[in-house]
């Protein structure tokens, strides 16, 4: 079956013209066909545009020119808050509804100058505000293991979509956990770059500071090659860094003897669930039998994580967000009198609950009289947090610990519990607030057959060796799959 | 710290939304929450502490470059998500009687 090939896979046989792209893009339409009415993980399907992209790769194949393109004829997802030019750009919000973005996000460029071939814009919370999909505007994806649970989120639909085949690899992004605890829900890998490594230009800004777009795929290898296209600095977003991007893929299959692993004792605290625990602490047995050195270290600011987080970016957010106006695009209510009515109609009308209570929380925090009490209490503990990463990362090369405290919950436990959904990106945050790259890596199955997934942290620019790490204990823990509940 | 009605139609305002008595009723709970939850922060000692609002700082370059014209978008380009649009430019209400 051809949807359940990797990237890699796919590559080879692409290169060695066993099968053809359009073979490879029909194969996976047809599982998206088949598929989506129960996961629901894409806004938009680009079946036209993506079997035209194919024929042309094909006629070339077939005249014999070489194809230097990394990612030659794959099938990508593209979270929908990621521009794409001609297709339409909603971010899961009915503010963006009609928004068809006149330009590629650079990383959208960079994948198609790969030769990689975007199917689809996939489902995520309403302007990547959410950890379960369920605030998209227009419907909550499913988990593919298990129809009545959520996904993860905010990069539900990306995660969803590569977790039931519908495609071999997906960009998410990720501002608190956005792409690892959706890879955690969803049994696929997922990994969130250093702050800056990767080209914010044309991901719709969430929390700037924060914002970071990464990669998705069934594999560590598939995840590497995906980074490769895309990593690098941009003109066009200053806050791109200039360093030279590594090869991530030439020291996939190097042992890890040596490497030094801290464990924080705070990710082990009251609340993770009992068979999380179980999974990562027989994964951290298996990095201690491939030669890696484990340590118990401390960051003991973590229970101001969320605190943290839930004050800095919603802060963010609040000035990100105050372009949505009705003028240049997006929703514009029928009903208004003057401008000013105008642009307040447009707003209360467009934007959905989650977003409107972060860009409340944010504005509190952010007016005069709470500025000091929160925005600047909370930068300040950004500090803190940053500080116990350095001091942790000068004992030890990685961390290790749980990706989510629980495993995927169903459908609407939390909707109506927003601090409850909040307290779910405990572990993932604080990767975001200090800049460092993160990575989620199936480690397991529970007993009712979810996925379980384990975090590695690095310090800045660390994804070759992160990726590594990675590969090593993917091989080792050979995680056996059972079959997804879409495919019973 | 609880917070008043008042108060939260007045982040509403700064906000540019508006809410429904309805919705403002189901939004002050939750709110207090989240705010009680993050006001745990006060609790640290922090004088001492500088902020940090970028998480790479001493690589945080924002090079200058050149000022050079580059190709952008056409006016149609940049029109063509306009709600309301008139020749060269978006329409809005009337700002000036």
């Amino acid at each position: 079956m051809i949807h359940q090939r990797s990237i890699r896979e796919l590559r080879d046989s692409i290169t060695r013209q066993e099968v053809s792209v359009t073979e490879v893009v029909e194969g996976f339409l047809d599982r998206i066909d088949q598929q989506e009415e129960k996961v629901k993980a894409f806004l938009s399907v680009e079946a036209e545009s993506a079997r035209a992209q194919a024929r042309a790769l094909d006629e070339k194949l077939a005249q014999g020119e070489a194809l230097h393109g990394l990612l030659t004829g794959i099938p990508v997802a593209v979270k929908d808050n990621i521009v794409t030019e001609e297709i339409r750009t909603t971010c899961g919000s009915r503010i963006l509804e009609n928004y068809v973005p006149p330009y590629d996000a650079t990383v959208v460029r960079s994948l198609k100058e790969n030769g990689a071939i975007v199917v689809g814009k996939a489902n995520c919370d309403e302007f990547a505000m959410g950890s379960s999909t369920e605030n998209s505007a227009y419907f909550p994806t499913r988990n593919p293991w298990d129809l009545e649970r959520v996904p993860g989120g905010s990069s539900g639909g990306s995660a969803a979509a590569v977790a039931a085949w519908e495609v071999p690899g997906a960009l998410g992004s990720d501002t608190g956990g956005s792409i690892r605890q959706p890879a955690a829900f969803c049994g696929v890998v997922g990994l969130k770059p250093t702050y800056g490594r990767v080209s914010r230009y044309g991901l719709v800004a969430f929390a700037s500071s924060l914002d970071q777009i990464g990669p998705l795929a069934n594999s560590v290898w598939d995840v590497a090659l995906l980074l490769q296209a895309i990593a690098g600095s941009d003109a066009r977003d200053s806050t791109s860094v200039q360093r030279p991007v590594e090869d991530y893929l030439e020291d996939l299959g190097k042992d890890v003897e040596g490497f030094r692993i801290g464990v924080p004792s705070e990710w082990f605290s009251s609340g993770l669930d009992p068979q999380i625990e179980q999974a990562v602490q027989g994964a951290i047995q298996k990095l201690e039998g491939l030669g890696c050195v484990v340590k118990e270290v401390h960051l003991p600011h973590t229970e101001h994580a969320i605190s943290t987080y839930y004050i800095i970016a919603p802060a963010e957010a609040s000035s990100n967000l105050a372009r949505y106006d009705g003028v240049k695009y997006g929703y514009r209510s029928s009903d208004a009198s003057n401008l000013e009515d105008m642009f307040r109609s447009a707003r209360s009308q467009g934007f959905g609950e989650e977003v409107k209570r972060r860009i409340m929380i944010g504005t509190y925090a952010l007016s005069s009289g709470y500025y000091d009490a929160f925005f600047l209490k909370a930068s300040k503990v950004r500090t803190l947090l940053k500080n116990d990463y350095l001091e942790a990362f000068k004992e030890v090369d990685f961390l290790v610990g749980p990706t989510t405290p629980s495993l995927p919950f169903k459908m609407g436990a939390k909707t109506t519990d927003p601090l409850q959904m909040y307290l779910m990106d405990v572990y993932t945050v604080t990767a975001n607030l200090a800049g460092i790259p993160g990575l989620a890596l199936p480690c397991g199955f529970s007993q009712e057959g979810l996925p379980i997934g384990l975090q590695i942290q690095a310090p800045h620019f660390e994804e070759a060796k992160l990726l590594r790490l990675a590969h090593a204990l993917e091989g080792e823990l050979a995680v056996e799959r059972p079959e997804l509940a879409v495919d019973q | 710290m609880a917070i008043t009605t008042k108060e939260i139609e007045k982040i509403a305002d700064l906000s540019h939304l508006r809410f429904t008595p309805k919705e403002l009723q189901l939004f002050v709970d939750p709110f207090q929450e989240i705010l009680d939850y993050c006001a745990q922060l006060e609790a640290l000692p922090t004088d001492t502490v500088e902020p940090t609002y970028h998480a790479l700082d001493q690589e945080r370059a924002t090079p200058m470059r050149e000022d050079q014209v580059q190709a952008s978008f056409s006016s149609k380009q940049a029109l063509a998500n306009a709600p309301d649009s008139s020749d060269e430019h978006f329409r809005v209400p009337a700002v000036i009687e």
